[in-house]
């Protein structure tokens, strides 16, 4: 017995070998790996897999090969989210990757009112020296002041660029439902709620959304966040939590949960927490539901699952004010760093260089189905211009995008969200006030020691 | 005399046992006290950065910061999925080795069906039943409706979708077990059941005094097996609801806090330290229970 506690304890330390190997992991994964070809310098692009995203940037990378036919472009992509994050991760710290893009513009920089507030990831990349500096090169003029100023500015220097932006707050609609009925988009939320009860009343599901990711139920929550905290300020309360003068429980707080539950009590499709993201798209394009809570980076899947089908996109009408509404809340998507110690910085330099010649930008945007971040690149997409242009004049940042966490918060507030699956009947709280009771509570114990 | 030879042949063996002693250290050994070490620092995954010993405070963060009512809801998930999975899965498995031993006709076919999910691996079998559980269309659902009027979210529910997973799991390797089972009831001499038969036993009795104790060793096994198995799955949880409507266990949360949390890896070294601990514990226990118990005839 005495003799096998020891081989107990080396099998045991197995199992803790698994975070372990996190420190030195390398997850290279996808289409890389190639020799670099004769004398070429390789530029090593890290991307994760979105089809027409993808098509575009090889399109792009192939131009650029035949313009400096010094260069290789090594273009290596892997699945979304967290297997991207880990293959950042894995070859930033390596320092094996020229160019790679971000999930988001940067954001979530601690403030001097968030004390002991979690720093991101790129902000600590930056912090030590791994991203270059990108503020005196040429090519970011070309881009939208503003934009960079928001999505790629860190200390008043400019490390990233953000290469479109998106509108995550909107519902899609499916226009031959609403003509049929005589429906149509409402502006204000007695209207909108008036269209879910019609299309009830004529036995059609009015909403669908994608509850098993969890994810998608935030979207029309942004649209409700942004024009209700702090009296449409999101800002402004998302100070205030942190400084005690507003809270998850408040009155406005609980507006936002109070509506997103009248909506999934009611009008959302039989069994929303079942359906996956993937599957959302198809249950849109076959009629099954009138409108759809997705971001408009979907439209092209839509519009693939179904050619024949017309739909348009609206803001959800969060307050009684139509002027406030009309606007979509979203964010920066696809940003691109530069890696200060890569193996080619001076390669990535002249491939963000030649991305943002207008040419090659119209091509990538169109392509993806972003809001351009130049100033004045026609999309020729008619989604775009009629859908989302009329809603953009006050297009603001989403409230996952805003809002800083603290560390260590609990689930019901976290990954910057307010996690409204957790309402009755899927979830254990049956009103709204109980779990932002909740949440406060776990926003006050995950404060700084 | 001098088996291996004398001088600096004699080394040899020694030498020959240093590489595998060696890649042990380098792979295993070294990471796993690494670890532990790391669980009381704020090393973070990114080179060069500075490293400072922070005491217990990943510990703290762990059981007594914002979400560790979270935590301690990872940790009773997984004494729950261990209990469950190690009684019903060994209850199970031994129920139908016995059944096989029976020398059934077609007895390797019922062996390979019942081994098969093992062989599928995790990605298919979360695939196959996250069809079979498709809370729209899925045909599970359609026979609740059929037989009870009622429907189910499956893996998409805050309540039943951890029990469901048990199921999976259950399902997925009850087989292996059953394996090992079978290959302790084949070694159990037959005389000793004619000896029992000849003194006018039941057939309860011969499982119960001659078949039991002689595969006490298999139970050992099994029990050890499930037990570490149960204790560390992450990947079948991975695969359902990744986390999501309260299915998280401690392995869980180590390959979360990981590879998808901050850069920070003290507090993922802590849980992986906590749950490190469970696990010898357990086993430890398990061990001597069971080892007083098996025979030799």
């Amino acid at each position: 017995m005495i003799k096998r506690i020891p081989a107990l304890v080396l099998s045991g330390a197995l199992t803790l070998s698994l975070a372990a190997c996190g420190s030195n992991n390398t997850a290279t994964e996808g289409n890389g790996g190639s020799k670099p070809s004769g004398e070429k310098k390789v530029v090593k692009i890290l991307h994760w897999k979105q089809g027409n995203v993808n098509a575009a940037m090889e399109e792009i990378n192939k131009a650029f090969e035949a313009k400096y036919p010094e260069y290789k472009v090594e273009y290596t992509t892997t699945g979304p989210d967290d297997e991207y994050k880990q293959a950042q991760r894995a070859r930033i710290t390596a320092n094996d990757v020229d160019i790679l893009a971000d999930l988001s513009g940067m954001r979530l920089s601690p403030k001097d009112w968030t004390p002991g507030a979690k720093v991101p990831d790129w902000q600590q990349w930056i912090d030590s020296g791994l991203i270059a500096d990108l503020s005196d090169q040429e090519f970011v003029k070309k881009w939208n002041a503003n934009d960079i100023e928001k999505a790629g500015t860190y200390n008043d220097k400019v490390y990233a660029i953000p290469t479109g932006k998106v509108a995550m707050s909107g519902l899609f609609y499916n226009k031959q439902i609403f003509e049929d009925n005589g429906l149509k988009v409402p502006t204000t939320w007695t209207e909108f709620l008036k269209l879910c009860e019609d299309l009830k009343a004529k036995g059609i599901t009015p909403i669908g959304v994608a509850g098993k990711d969890v994810w998608p139920l935030k979207l029309p929550v942004f649209a409700l966040q942004a024009k209700i905290l702090g009296g449409g300020d999101q800002q402004k309360w998302i100070e205030g939590v942190w400084k005690g003068e507003t809270a998850f429980n408040d009155a406005e707080a609980v507006e936002v949960l109070e509506k997103m539950k009248t909506l999934q009590d009611n009008y959302m499709i039989d069994g929303f927490m079942g359906i996956d993201y993937a599957s959302a798209p198809s249950i849109f394009a076959t009629g099954k539901v009138a409108m759809l809570a997705d971001g408009s980076w979907d439209a092209p899947t839509i519009a693939t699952a179904n050619p024949d089908l017309k739909f348009g996109y609206f803001p959800v009408p969060a307050t009684e004010d139509a002027a406030k509404n009309a606007s979509f809340v979203g964010k920066y998507d696809v940003t691109w760093y530069a890696a200060e110690k890569g193996p080619n910085k001076e390669g990535a330099l002249k491939w963000l260089e030649f991305f943002s010649e207008p040419e090659n930008y119209t091509k990538y945007v169109k392509a993806a189905g972003f809001i351009p971040t130049q100033d004045n690149i026609s999309t020729e997409s008619e989604f775009i211009d009629n859908e989302l242009t009329p809603y953009l004049g006050d297009f603001e940042l989403a409230y996952e995008i805003m809002m800083i966490n603290r560390q260590n918060v609990g689930e019901h507030l976290a990954a910057e969200g307010v996690h409204t699956e957790y309402l009755a009947p899927g979830g254990e709280f049956k009103t709204a006030k109980e779990l932002a009771d909740v949440q406060q509570k776990e926003w006050e114990a995950a404060a700084p020691k | 005399m001098y088996p291996f030879g004398k001088g600096f042949n004699r080394y040899v063996p020694l030498l020959l046992l240093l590489i595998p002693f060696l890649l042990y250290v380098i792979f295993y050994f070294g990471p796993s006290v690494l670890t532990v070490i790391y669980s009381f620092t704020d090393v973070k995954n990114i080179p060069g950065s500075p490293v400072n010993f922070v005491g217990l405070d990943n510990y703290y963060d762990v059981f007594f910061s914002g979400n560790s009512g979270e935590r301690w809801r990872s940790i009773t998930n997984t004494l729950i999925f261990m209990v469950v999975v190690t009684v019903v899965q060994n209850g199970v498995a031994l129920f139908i080795a016995v059944l096989i031993n029976q020398r059934l006709r077609g007895d390797n076919f019922y062996r390979a069906v019942f081994f098969m999910p093992v062989v599928l691996g995790v990605a298919v079998v979360s695939l196959i039943w996250g069809m079979m559980f498709d809370p729209l269309s899925g045909p599970v659902n359609m026979l609740y409706e059929w037989l009870f009027g009622y429907k189910d979210m499956f893996f998409a529910s805050f309540t039943h979708a951890f029990g469901y997973i048990i199921f999976v799991q259950i399902w997925m390797y009850m087989g292996y077990s059953m394996l090992i089972f079978l290959s302790g009831l084949q070694s159990v001499p037959k005389d000793l059941y004619e000896a029992g038969y000849i003194d006018g036993t039941t057939k309860w009795q011969s499982f119960r005094h001659i078949t039991f104790p002689l595969i006490a060793s298999s139970f050992t096994v099994n029990m050890l097996l499930s037990i570490i198995g149960a204790m560390s799955t992450f990947d079948i949880i991975l695969a359902t609801t990744d986390g999501r409507f309260n299915t998280r266990t401690m392995a869980y949360d180590v390959y979360k806090e990981t590879f998808r949390g901050s850069l920070e890896m003290g507090l993922p070294s802590a849980l992986s330290v906590v749950q490190f601990l469970m696990i010898l514990v357990f086993v430890i226990v398990a061990v001597k229970q069971m080892r007083k118990r098996e025979v030799e005839y």
